[in-house]
């Protein structure tokens, strides 16, 4: 079967994703996706010409709120209770820069 | 629009061009999507937040209207009006900050799109720089990296407050001119209302596009600076990055397409990561936040309520015959007080306009700031301001107060923040009520003239400027109470006719 991606364009969804593959993994996941996007290629059969560019389908607009402090569903110390690290207050994570 | 003669930014054959991101804080009371508080100054860490600011499965985040209200504002402020349909997108990146793993923003259909800022340069040339688009985004958490620690730490208090970026077309051709549009865009923000513009708090913040070309209709490849939060360091950051691209390039190198950031202390900028790699940010619409319409209505309300904007106040000012350093230093002055000030000052008459615009950028703005250092900010409202003002012009009009003593009046009551019920009474109180009581001065001025022979003879030879310093010893003899224009007129009507 035709290939849509590259091992180059695997390579960079899973940096990206913030993912390791190993070149075994590579090789697997570009059949794989390519498979799936192959699939997706049923849509270009479908007649858009009539259709305008949708962004959302529940019809909605405008839902909105007052701008007023609400009392909310979980306090800030048990969401911080929920973080695999804390130290004073703020959340520890791997060092970035 | 106005012609823009490039070759006069011309630097070693090339043409730089800069375009200017800038992310301002709304004044919204709650965040964006979160009804907890936006207020995060002196927030103890990880206080002001919600399972939505967090990103936990399930969160439904509701946009607030408020914030729809002040860009909108913010909209006429740049020139335009907001834009009937926006929407709301995703735009997909890791970092501990962002705890959802995307950032909600506008990427297609913003809610100001156009708009323009014109600016005027020392030189007293105007330019006008037209925006592309603003667009309401949430801001992400602050992290800070403790040295020698092997961790980061993350605050979200400022997760999910409400931004408006503005984005301008790459029209501007030098670090003055940058320096110029983000002070404008400052001052345009401020008087909209729209937020706080505190620049220490980083209410708003740029982000500098900055690329070279030796050919004016080619752009070259450009760098990012990000997160400037000073105009000074705009300005110095533009002409870094224009010296440092022009020195690439004429060594034969490429500039890499990347994001800098500008390390104040060195006064420098280092490159940070690069653009290419990270720029697939598979943005989609968000399906949590329905479109947002507003009706013409709707913009007709908020055509109608607007604040007094820049441009007004600069006319208002104008038209009292102040200078433009006088009316910058007013516009420019701090935010809590200063619309209170000039609203005293454009409703007066153009001699007091002149007097009270001395007032406040001489006396009570420093003032201000000696009151704040020492922690006891002045407490005045503008009606006190109006009064104080007023009793005060009056004693002078009647030749009762000298200008030092004046001056030292003002910091009497501005400091007290109370209206005498009389003027007068309080200045005799003080001791600074001007003599000008005939016989008085006359015995004063005749002390100082049999002190100083050898002055008196150098006035009788025409040296008529030597009389200033009389009237000098004279006001000194009295401690300031004497009224300066009519001790001079007696010192040289003695001098003249050898009455003493």
């Amino acid at each position: 079967m035709q290939k849509i991606l590259t091992t180059k364009d695997v390579i960079a969804l899973a940096q990206l994703a913030h993912i390791k593959l190993s070149p075994s993994q590579i090789v697997q996941y570009q059949k794989e996706l390519s498979e799936i996007l192959k699939y997706m290629e049923l849509l270009n059969d479908v007649d858009t010409r009539e259709l305008l560019p949708t962004s959302q389908v529940t019809g909605l607009e405008n839902v909105v709120r007052e701008d007023e402090v609400q009392e909310q569903l979980v306090t800030p110390s048990q969401l911080l209770d929920g973080v695999p690290r804390s130290r004073d207050g703020f959340i520890q994570v791997k060092r970035m820069l | 629009m106005n012609e823009v003669n490039l070759e006069e930014y011309k630097i070693k054959g090339y043409y730089p061009t800069i375009g200017i991101e800038c992310h301002v804080q709304l004044k919204s009371k709650t965040k964006l999507f979160s009804s907890v508080s936006n207020d995060a100054i002196g927030a103890k860490p990880n206080t002001l937040i919600s399972h939505i600011c967090f990103g936990l499965p399930g969160a439904l985040p509701v946009l607030n209207k408020e914030v729809v209200r002040l860009s909108s504002i913010a909209a006429f402020a740049l020139g335009t009006k907001p834009q009937k349909f926006s929407k709301f997108d995703r735009k997909h990146y890791f970092y501990p900050d962002l705890p959802k793993g995307y950032q909600i923003t506008q990427l297609d259909q913003p809610i100001i799109l156009g708009g323009r800022v014109t600016v005027s340069l020392e030189d007293g040339t105007t330019q006008t720089i037209n925006i592309t688009r603003a667009h309401i985004e949430e801001d992400a958490g602050k992290s800070t990296h403790p040295s020698g620690a092997d961790y980061s730490l993350v605050d979200l208090n400022r997760a999910g407050t409400p931004l408006l970026e503005i984005v301008s077309e790459p029209e501007i051709h030098s670090a003055k001119q940058a320096k110029a549009y983000a002070k404008e865009l400052w001052l345009i923000m401020k008087y909209a209302g729209v937020s706080d513009v505190n620049l220490f708090h980083g209410n708003m913040r740029f982000d500098v596009n900055v690329s070279v070309s030796k050919d004016p209709k080619k752009l070259g490849t450009r760098s990012e600076t990000k997160n400037l939060n000073s105009f000074k360091s705009v300005e110095r950051a533009v002409d870094y990055e224009i010296k440092r691209q022009i020195d690439l390039l004429e060594k034969g190198k490429n500039i890499a397409q990347e994001t800098r950031g500008w390390i104040d202390d060195k006064q420098k900028t280092v490159g940070q990561r690069s653009k290419e790699d990270a720029n697939d940010y598979r943005y989609f619409p968000d399906p949590d936040i329905p479109p947002v319409t507003i009706s013409d209505q709707y913009i007709n309300d908020i055509k109608r309520n607007m604040p007094i904007l820049l441009g007004k106040w600069r006319d208002k000012l104008q038209k009292q015959g102040l200078n433009y350093l006088q009316i910058e230093a007013l516009l420019e002055s701090n935010i809590e007080f200063n619309a209170n000030f000039l609203s005293l000052i454009a409703d007066s008459s153009k001699e007091v306009a002149e007097v009270y615009t001395n007032w406040i950028l001489n006396i009570e703005i420093p003032l201000r700031h000696k009151q704040i250092e020492s922690k006891e900010p002045l407490e005045i409202t503008a009606s006190t301001r109006k009064a104080i003002f007023a009793g005060i012009h009056e004693l002078i009009q009647q030749g009762q107060l000298s200008s030092n003593n004046a001056r030292l009046m003002i910091i009497f009551l501005l400091k007290s923040s109370k209206i005498p019920d009389d003027f007068k009474e309080l200045a005799q109180k003080l001791g600074y009520i001007q003599m000008s009581d005939i016989g008085e001065l006359e015995s004063l001025v005749d002390q100082i003239i049999k002190k100083n022979p050898t002055a008196v003879e150098e006035v009788r030879s025409g040296e008529k400027k030597v009389i200033g310093f009389l009237v000098g010893q004279v006001m000194k003899e009295s401690k300031g109470q004497a009224n300066p224009a009519v001790v001079k007129t007696i010192i040289t009507r003695k001098i003249e006719t050898h009455e003493s």
